[in-house]
């Protein structure tokens, strides 16, 4: 009961964050791409930042999330905590694809390539890989308590081994690419900043709008899943009894 | 006292399985060949081609062979559904995690070691000096991969297409194994100074910890409804 | 003692048990009977500890199933549809193996007793791999005889069974029970578990419900 608890709570405050995210992504956008300078050294394609850093911060953002709910599942087992991270994995899947293809858009015109071996692009591409992994490993499971438990686990290891890939392709770039591509010390102008700020927080508060929203509807499925179960086996009582 | 052994016992029965059956080494052993051979055919290698992949060629077949030995580790104990008795043990299921990594690090480490004169004869390396070095990366790095490899084997042994989900879910966790084993073996067959490529030894040998500790723990709710 | 509140187990769409509620008390054997899918595996993995209920919960020996779970598995045995032996290792091996992994360690008399027992004797070096699916049920069932568990799950246990096998098995359960055992097995076969049952159920979409053993005869019963 304390679930249905949870969720008017949920219910009653989600419209804020929704609106919320409407008014700093459109802060955001105007300040970005009309309100402010384009960069000295990068022109106006300096402005693909503001969508792409708020997206690979909220990306991982969302990945700690998922990686707090599988330890809080695996230590209480509320099934709303798992549907919780499945809809968490799946949202931070679709914005770290598209901090990737921003990456590589942006990365065009700057580097004059699509792709380069960038030491962050390589560590976006390989936590891509993992919650993929996770999405499909849910999908191969029978039982929806197995699915939970392994789901969680390989989330947990994932988020455990995410700084030691960082680091790992790290020290691989330096040792094998000149420091001249690297995005480092490119230095952020306060005109540059507000927009960006208000960017990361609208993200933020989208990327909470669309968790709420999807872990309800996750939720209601496996109520209806759960109901439909007793429904028939409820009617093929009556039948056997007639 | 009971945990070791248990322990014991695992280690026990992988070891005669594998000697009566020889399943695992032997497939182990010639996929590695296998591919050996065809990376040499992809790349046309020459002498001077081979120093430069080397090392990488090396840990791609390791790893790969490495997964059809941690797949068999616990697809073995589908048999007669061994795995539930298994997960009936009585006990913390971590001993039965430290038994199986003990039997998959040996038995992939013996593949390694089998396979290394092959890579110095068909491709002319030089290998006396750094022998002692490269024995100490193969063994952080298999403790690595088997370490992780282990809990992914009995976590994919029970779901659907488990023989594609295993690599899919275990290649991209040991990237940093990976990196650093390849890293440190070209150093070592370079004959760096070791002061080179110790950073990349460093690295394995936290990782080992980690994921030692990380599965460790895991391996419970792998096992354990 | 075996204590079952309202247990139920889905996967996915599909509702195996919906809500099943049965006590089997010290030294009493009930048979669960039922149609095929009618969830009788299920309810013994979870008896077993080996899957978690969606709903309800269960106690067995007082303790509870989702929290003792390795002080019950230390007091249960469960002979599944697998005989959970090992293709390449011998009689003696498996026994010695499946024992030491529950703590258990017999003297080679005891062993040499049980498998004199089961009527395997001859065959102990043998690896299980050349083994019938009777020889293995039997070599089980030998595993049980040293386990001496106060709980006993049986899953279709005279499956792949001779006549010879079956008495063997009714003569270890009689035993389990003279020991204030519990025993709860799965069948088909009425006229084999009508001797040792002391009460049946019916396992029909997902519910149970007791029926007298002296019906367990006619061949319309499921």
């Amino acid at each position: 009961m304390t679930i249905h608890r949870v969720i008017r709570k949920v219910q009653r405050f989600q419209g804020w964050f929704g609106s919320g995210a409407a008014l700093c992504l459109g802060a955001g956008l105007y300040l970005g791409l009309i309100g402010s300078p384009a960069d000295y050294y990068q022109g106006e394609v300096v402005r693909i930042m503001y969508i792409h850093v708020p997206l690979a911060h909220t990306s991982l953002i969302g990945y700690t999330v998922l990686a707090l709910g599988s330890l809080w599942y695996l230590w209480k087992r509320d099934p709303i905590v798992d549907n919780m991270c499945q809809a968490v994995a799946a949202l931070s899947a679709v914005f770290t694809a598209l901090a990737l293809g921003t990456g590589m858009i942006w990365g065009k015109p700057t580097w004059d390539t699509w792709w380069t071996w960038d030491a962050r692009l390589t560590s976006f591409t390989v936590l891509l890989l993992i919650l993929v992994g996770y999405l499909m490993l849910r999908t191969f499971v029978d039982d929806p308590e197995k699915e939970a438990r392994y789901g969680a686990i390989l989330a947990i290891v994932g988020f455990v081994d995410l700084p030691i890939i960082h680091f790992s392709v790290e020290w691989w770039r330096t040792l094998h690419q000149p420091q001249s591509i690297s995005m480092r010390g490119v230095s952020i102008s306060s005109g540059l900043l507000v927009p960006l700020v208000f960017m990361s927080i609208g993200m933020s508060l989208l990327f909470s709008y669309m968790l709420m929203v999807r872990t309800q509807l996750l939720y209601l499925d496996r109520l209806l899943h759960a109901k439909k179960g007793r429904l028939l086996s409820q009617f093929h009582l009556s039948k056997s009894d007639s | 006292m009971t945990s070791f052994n248990v322990i014991r016992w695992i280690v026990w029965k992988d070891f005669v399985t594998e000697l009566r059956s020889r399943e695992t080494i032997s497939s182990m052993v010639f996929f590695a060949l296998i591919v050996i051979l065809i990376f040499s055919f992809s790349f046309s290698m020459d002498q001077q081609a081979a120093r430069e992949v080397i090392a990488g060629i090396m840990w791609v077949a390791f790893a790969f062979t490495g997964i059809i030995g941690l797949g068999k580790s616990f697809s073995s104990e589908l048999q007669n559904d061994c795995l539930e008795a298994l997960q009936m043990v009585p006990e913390a299921k971590g001993a039965i995690y430290l038994g199986k990594v003990a039997a998959n690090f040996a038995f992939m480490f013996l593949v390694e070691i089998l396979l290394f004169p092959m890579f110095v004869i068909l491709f002319n390396l030089e290998v006396v000096e750094g022998i002692s070095i490269l024995l100490l990366i193969f063994f952080l790095a298999t403790l690595g991969l088997s370490a992780i490899g282990t809990l992914f084997s009995a976590l994919t042994v029970q779901i659907r297409a488990r023989e594609v989900m295993l690599p899919i879910l275990l290649l991209p966790l040991v990237v940093p194994v990976m990196i650093a084993a390849v890293e440190a073996t070209k150093g070592a067959l370079n004959g760096d100074p070791l002061a080179m490529y110790e950073q990349w030894l460093k690295l394995l040998a936290v990782y080992d910890v980690v994921f030692t500790v990380v599965s460790f723990w895991m391996f419970e709710f792998v096992m354990d409804s | 003692m075996i204590a079952c509140h309202g247990i139920g187990k889905s996967y996915g769409h599909f509702q195996v048990l919906h809500d099943v509620n049965l006590t089997v008390a010290e030294g009493e054997c009930f048979a669960l009977l039922g149609p095929n899918g009618a969830g009788k595996t299920t309810l013994l993995k979870i008896l077993a500890t080996l899957e978690r209920p969606s709903t309800g919960h269960y106690e067995i020996l007082g303790m509870h199933g989702l929290k003792d779970k390795d002080a019950i598995r230390a007091n249960l045995m469960f002979l599944a549809h697998g005989t959970h032996l090992y293709d390449e290792l011998n009689a003696k091996e498996n026994l010695a193996f499946a024992l030491a992994l529950r703590g258990q360690h017999p003297t080679d008399l005891e062993v040499k007793q049980a498998l004199d027992r089961v009527a395997i004797g001859a065959f102990t070096d043998m690896k299980v791999r050349y083994y019938s699916a009777g020889m293995k049920k039997r070599l089980a069932l030998a595993k049980a005889m040293l386990a001496k568990p106060k709980i006993l799950l049986l899953d279709e246990p005279f499956t792949a069974l001779d006549t010879a096998g079956t008495d063997i098995l009714r003569e270890y359960v009689r035993e389990r029970l003279s020991e204030n055992g519990t025993v709860l097995l799965s069948t088909h076969d009425y006229d084999k578990t009508r001797p040792i049952a002391g009460r049946a159920g019916i396992l029909r979409h997902g519910a149970l419900e007791e029926i007298a053993v002296e019906a367990l005869m006619s061949d319309d019963l499921v």
